[in-house]
């Protein structure tokens, strides 16, 4: 017979997996669902059947509907969807019409896929953060990180900001990235804590322009003010967006009666 | 729109129990489940992710709808959402048990089933 330390972790991995259904509808039925799963825990309890066995069918089942409802929701919000993949198509068209036409541009399929793989992952993550609510400096905030990270991956692939692509100190930016990326994931859509991140990216990069100035790392091919051109610029970018992040937190602020002397 | 394409459209399965057991009276989630079980003889299992999916879509499509939150005293102490049949809900039962007695009445026409009898059709 099961003991009731192992019925309890069935009951608290249940609510667990609850968490995967789609937010609204965890909300109007979760706490249901979880009741009636101990409904059939106790009625299990005793019978000679493996509880086990019941458990997993039920975390099979349940799961099954969790997709279910997830694919529901996303088709339901495919249109958004669809917008961001014509909009990534449109983008990528301009590249193949244009090598149809110079020898200039030469992409080869892997840029396709690379550059087809981040603009999609820039619109989807904007996507999810404009799902999240926000009012328009928020998104902005949103769209301008993105930019920048876009910018970034696409300007080392491409030609590399501190020498050539191929300068191995250009790696240090996979670090500015990661500092930006932990800090948004920790933030967990906090405005306040997004700017946090974002400052402390503007910092990890200034570290980085510092370190490559003073080791002379993009010589022979970048001079010292290319390097500071480029990283001022996302530096900038970066405070923008912490700066716009602040800004969209404020309103509140805003919505105190006014003094008397008005 | 949605609720008269729900109204015509035949039912499936989960639907069809889920408003058989509620025809009678209210009953929260797991007393529509256990009333499922003993409707179909026990062949009809559900599981809380397929009844509570089909109860999302019942509701949205105006089958049913949530009435109190009540003990179930033979249970626990625990206050419970109870779901009831909507005339809507009442109307599609209607329209598809009257599609199955057709589709009986054809059968027997056509001596489809040697065993009709048994089921006193």
């Amino acid at each position: 017979m099961a003991s009731e330390h192992s019925i309890n972790r069935y009951r608290h991995w249940y609510v667990k997996l609850l968490r995967l259904y789609p937010e609204a509808y965890h909300h109007r039925f979760a706490r249901e669902m979880e009741q009636t799963f101990n409904d059939l825990l106790r009625e299990r309890v005793g019978k000679e059947d493996s509880l086990l066995r019941f458990v997993i069918r039920i975390f099979c089942e349940t799961l099954l509907a969790i997709i279910q409802q997830n694919l529901s929701v996303m088709f339901r919000q495919n249109q958004r969807l669809i917008r961001i993949l014509l909009a990534v198509a449109s983008i990528l068209i301009v590249p193949l019409i244009a090598m149809q036409f110079s020898n200039e541009v030469v992409w080869t399929l892997t840029d396709f896929i690379i550059a087809g793989a981040l603009l999609l992952g820039i619109g989807l993550t904007y996507e999810l953060a404009a799902r999240k609510g926000g009012n328009l400096k928020y998104r902005a905030a949103v769209l301008l990180a993105l930019a920048a990270t876009l910018l970034m991956v696409w300007l080392n692939l491409a030609v590399g900001i501190i020498g050539t692509e191929s300068n191995p100190a250009n790696l240090m930016y996979i670090g500015v990235l990661a500092v930006g990326i932990v800090g948004a994931i920790l933030a967990r859509h906090q405005p306040t804590k997004l700017a946090r991140a974002l400052f402390a990216t503007a910092l990890s990069q200034t570290i980085v322009t510092i370190i490559a100035l003073v080791a002379n790392l993009g010589s022979p091919e970048n001079g010292p003010l290319k390097i500071v051109i480029l990283n001022a610029l996302f530096i900038t970018m970066w405070i923008a967006s912490a700066l716009l992040f602040l800004y969209s937190h404020t309103p509140t602020l805003k919505s105190h009666p006014p003094s008397p002397e008005h | 729109m949605g609720r008269i394409s729900h109204f015509n459209a035949p039912l499936t399965p989960a639907v069809l129990h889920i408003l058989l057991a509620l025809s009678i009276q209210e009953r929260h989630g797991y007393g529509i489940m256990k009333q499922v079980e003993a409707d179909s003889q026990g062949k009809v299992k559900m599981g809380p992710g397929t009844l509570y999916g089909a109860i999302g879509r019942m509701i949205e499509s105006g089958l049913i709808s949530e009435s109190d939150k009540k003990i179930d005293p033979a249970l626990d102490d625990e206050r419970r959402i109870y779901y009831q049949i909507t005339a809507l809900g009442q109307k599609t039962l209607a329209a598809e048990l009257d599609r199955y007695r057709e589709i009986i009445a054809l059968a027997r026409q056509r001596r489809l089933s040697p065993i009709t009898s048994t089921y006193g059709i």
